[in-house]
């Protein structure tokens, strides 16, 4: 066919094809820069962090920040510890950990192992539901509604408290235990649970001691996951368990977390370059780090202990 | 196995090869495990019975009781002499206050006037006064309102309240959520603050993310399945975008701030917001892609290579269109996490009053969340009622926006 060809046509086609793949390659290149558009991110996130965190090394020794029991840098006396800020943003994390975590396996559980399709359709997407809640409203519901409710019975709890923070929080993380736990289990291939019938196996020994085990690696990485969300998660706190940095283990105590403190001192005009505003970023990028090292956790722990079925 | 174990010497039953002890332990294993389920069902409800108690406290949260003197005229006017409100009851209302009816059809021609009227005055359609039933009553920011009461509990004590009402003192049932709070701006005075500027707000900021992060994102994913090469490189991209999608929202805050809103000088504008919430969701955007693309089967692929088409005629007219559902759904739910993000835009500068519309991308903004946030954060019972008000739209918008992806996905998702 291609001898019919004048030599002429033969050259308009190359040309043709060769504008063709120019074109796409190009295409090729475009994509691959909307790809590297994340990785920008993270490096323009981690140059930020470290810049202004850097300078406030500078004038802050590390010892001070990791050992002085107060943290007041927008006061007159001022005093740059985390302390206070990591231990009201683990008192919350602890008590949303406590009320999220059993709340998601179980519910995971039930979801994965008993539910008929039926009931699945219906509770799944009622619980993704829960996931799409603007923390805003959570933080709403802690302080106006669940607070004042604690408050009848709990002696001495103060209007912002890290009690009902931590408790909407923990169904805040439900949603992400319930669901990443519900993939891991759902892995699980059917051949195992069915040796374990054949052996005799209840249902109930099936579920606790085949299946949860065989998903341990994704249930607890979900774990991991959602204690990094509820560290990060800053609306809730900010509006029920207060902006006041206390080193205490009392949840009824007002307190400040590391994104509470953020939030404060970035909507107070704090004078781009002085000591308060280099403070909120190295509260950040130790928020980041904490976070990115939970996340990674998580990765490695799927990576090195997922068991593999062929 | 169960015969070995049975006693010797026992009778043979006829109804079961088990034992007695055999029995019994099956029995307990059998009630172990229903035990068992029904404890993991208890997560179930209490998931469900937060979800419905939230949305229940913030519905009669928009419902108060309040004690009110009526400053100007203080008339109701029946529900048949103005059914469609708006301007109607205005006329009545001016006129009730002894104004003449071209001094009346003077404010009503002048926009400035109206606006003024409105920002000081709500009219509503109330189902009792002491009037009669359904009638019509303007209530003016300037009223006094001598006693505030929540739903319930005025609810339970309005009879001694009606008793105890003075003379020209009316108790006013203030649905904070109707209709006028969907068309004012924000106000310093709860009665008459609206959401209008944050619904426009949220609006820009979405059509700007959208604008962004959809071409972005699909880009992106569309290289990581179809185009990348399987190297270092490639895995560092996507552990970096997984990684990227756990960075808490308030670090991109900071990030805007320092970066758009600082750096780059953009300010605190609609564009600000809408890059820094863009990357926010970029991460959650292009996951979603990528699944959408990978659940497009490799034959069509092939049979697409096998017709001649290039690697780009084959993206672009076989696997897309077959993966838009899934791509669509994707954007849609991360749409949604952006209009109720809060944390970030309070760092890069969204303002809690913004008493007029944006009027572009460079213009200064609020949006629904950060509106509800400053509303709470007035401390005020009257505000807490209006920022139920706010949530309430904010949450039908969601869950509009959550069915529309869950009709997408049940409606275009295609099995291979």
């Amino acid at each position: 066919m291609a001898s019919s060809r004048t030599n002429a046509a033969r050259t308009a086609g190359l040309d043709k094809r060769g504008n063709r793949n120019v074109k796409e390659s190009a295409i090729g290149v475009i994509l691959f820069i909307c790809a590297s558009v994340s990785i920008l991110t993270t490096f323009a996130v981690v140059f930020v962090l470290a810049e202004e965190t850097v300078q406030f090394f500078r004038e802050v020794s590390i010892l001070e920040f990791f050992t002085n029991p107060e943290w007041t840098p927008l006061f007159a006396e001022k005093n740059y510890g985390i302390a206070p800020l990591f231990a009201g943003t683990m008192l919350v994390t602890l008590i949303a950990l406590v009320v999220g975590l059993p709340l998601g396996l179980g519910s995971a559980i039930y979801l994965s192992e008993f539910a008929t399709q039926r009931v699945r359709r219906v509770v799944m997407p009622i619980i993704e539901i829960l996931a799409g809640i603007p923390t805003v409203v959570l933080g709403y519901f802690a302080l106006l509604f669940v607070t004042p409710i604690l408050r009848s019975f709990v002696p001495g709890l103060n209007l912002f408290n890290a009690l009902s923070a931590g408790l909407v929080m923990g169904f805040m993380i439900l949603p992400t235990v319930s669901s990443l736990s519900i993939d891991a289990m759902q892995s699980v291939p059917r051949s195992l649970r069915e040796a374990g019938y054949g052996l005799g196996a209840s249902k109930f020994e099936v579920v606790t001691r085949v299946v949860v085990p065989a998903a341990l690696s994704g249930i607890v990485a979900s774990f991991i996951l959602a204690m990094a969300r509820a560290i990060g998660e800053t609306m809730i706190v900010t509006l029920a368990a207060g902006q006041k940095p206390t080193l205490t283990f009392d949840p009824r105590e007002t307190i400040a977390t590391m994104t509470a403190f953020i939030v404060q001192a970035g909507t107070g005009d704090q004078p781009t370059g002085s000591l308060a505003s280099r403070a909120l970023y190295t509260v950040a990028a130790t928020l980041f780090l904490i976070t990115l090292l939970l996340n990674i956790a998580a990765q490695q722990i799927v990576a090195r202990f997922q068991e593999k079925y062929e | 196995m169960s015969t070995v174990s049975n006693p010797p010497g026992s009778a043979p039953r006829k109804t079961s090869l088990l034992g007695e002890q055999e029995r019994a332990r099956l029995q307990r294993r059998k009630r172990v495990g229903q035990a068992f389920a029904a404890i993991t069902f208890i997560p179930v409800i209490l998931a469900i019975a937060l979800i419905l108690t939230l949305f229940a406290d913030v519905i009669f949260d928009t419902l108060s009781w309040q004690v009110v003197e009526p400053n100007n005229s203080g008339q109701t006017f029946a529900w048949s002499e103005a059914p469609l409100g708006g301007l109607a009851v205005m006329r009545l209302e001016l006129s009730a206050q002894g104004l003449s009816d071209s001094d009346i059809e003077a404010i009503i021609s002048d926009p400035a006037e109206l606006t003024r009227f409105r920002a000081r005055n709500r009219i509503e359609l109330m189902w009792h006064t002491d009037d009669g039933s359904m009638r019509w009553v303007v209530t003016n920011s300037r009223d006094d309102r001598l006693d505030y009461y929540g739903f319930f509990e005025g609810f339970g004590q309005f009879d001694r309240l009606a008793a105890d009402l003075g003379p020209d003192q009316n108790i006013y049932l203030n649905p904070w959520l109707d209709f006028s709070f969907l068309t004012r701006n924000n106000s310093r005075t709860p009665v008459v603050a609206g959401i209008k500027t944050a619904i426009a707000g949220s609006l820009w900021v979405v059509g700007l993310i959208i604008l962004f992060a959809l071409p972005l994102g699909v880009g992106a994913a569309l290289y990581l399945e179809e185009y990348a090469p399987k190297n270092t490189f490639t895995r560092f991209i996507e552990v970096n975008i997984r990684n990227l999608a756990g960075v808490p929202s308030i670090v991109y805050g900071i990030l805007g701030l320092y970066l758009f809103v600082r750096l780059l000088n953009f300010g605190p504008t609609i564009l600000s917001a809408a890059v820094t919430l863009s990357l926010l969701i970029l991460p959650v955007v292009i996951i979603a892609a990528r699944e959408a693309i990978r659940a497009v089967p490799s034959s069509l692929r092939e049979a697409s290579y096998g017709l001649g088409a290039t690697k780009w005629q084959t993206v672009s007219q076989v696997v897309l269109p077959n993966a838009v559902a899934g791509i669509t759904t994707g954007i849609i739910l991360s749409v949604a996490r952006a209009i109720g993000e809060t944390a970030p835009l309070l760092l890069i500068g969204a303002a809690a009053f913004i008493p007029f519309l944006p009027e572009g991308p460079l213009s200064r903004y609020t949006v629904m969340p950060i509106q509800i946030y400053s509303w709470i954060a007035e401390n005020d019972v009257e505000f807490y009622n209006v920022a139920s008000a706010g949530i309430i739209v904010l949450l039908t918008i969601l869950l509009l926006l959550y069915g529309l992806a869950f009709f997408v996905r049940r409606r275009f998702e295609r099995n291979w």
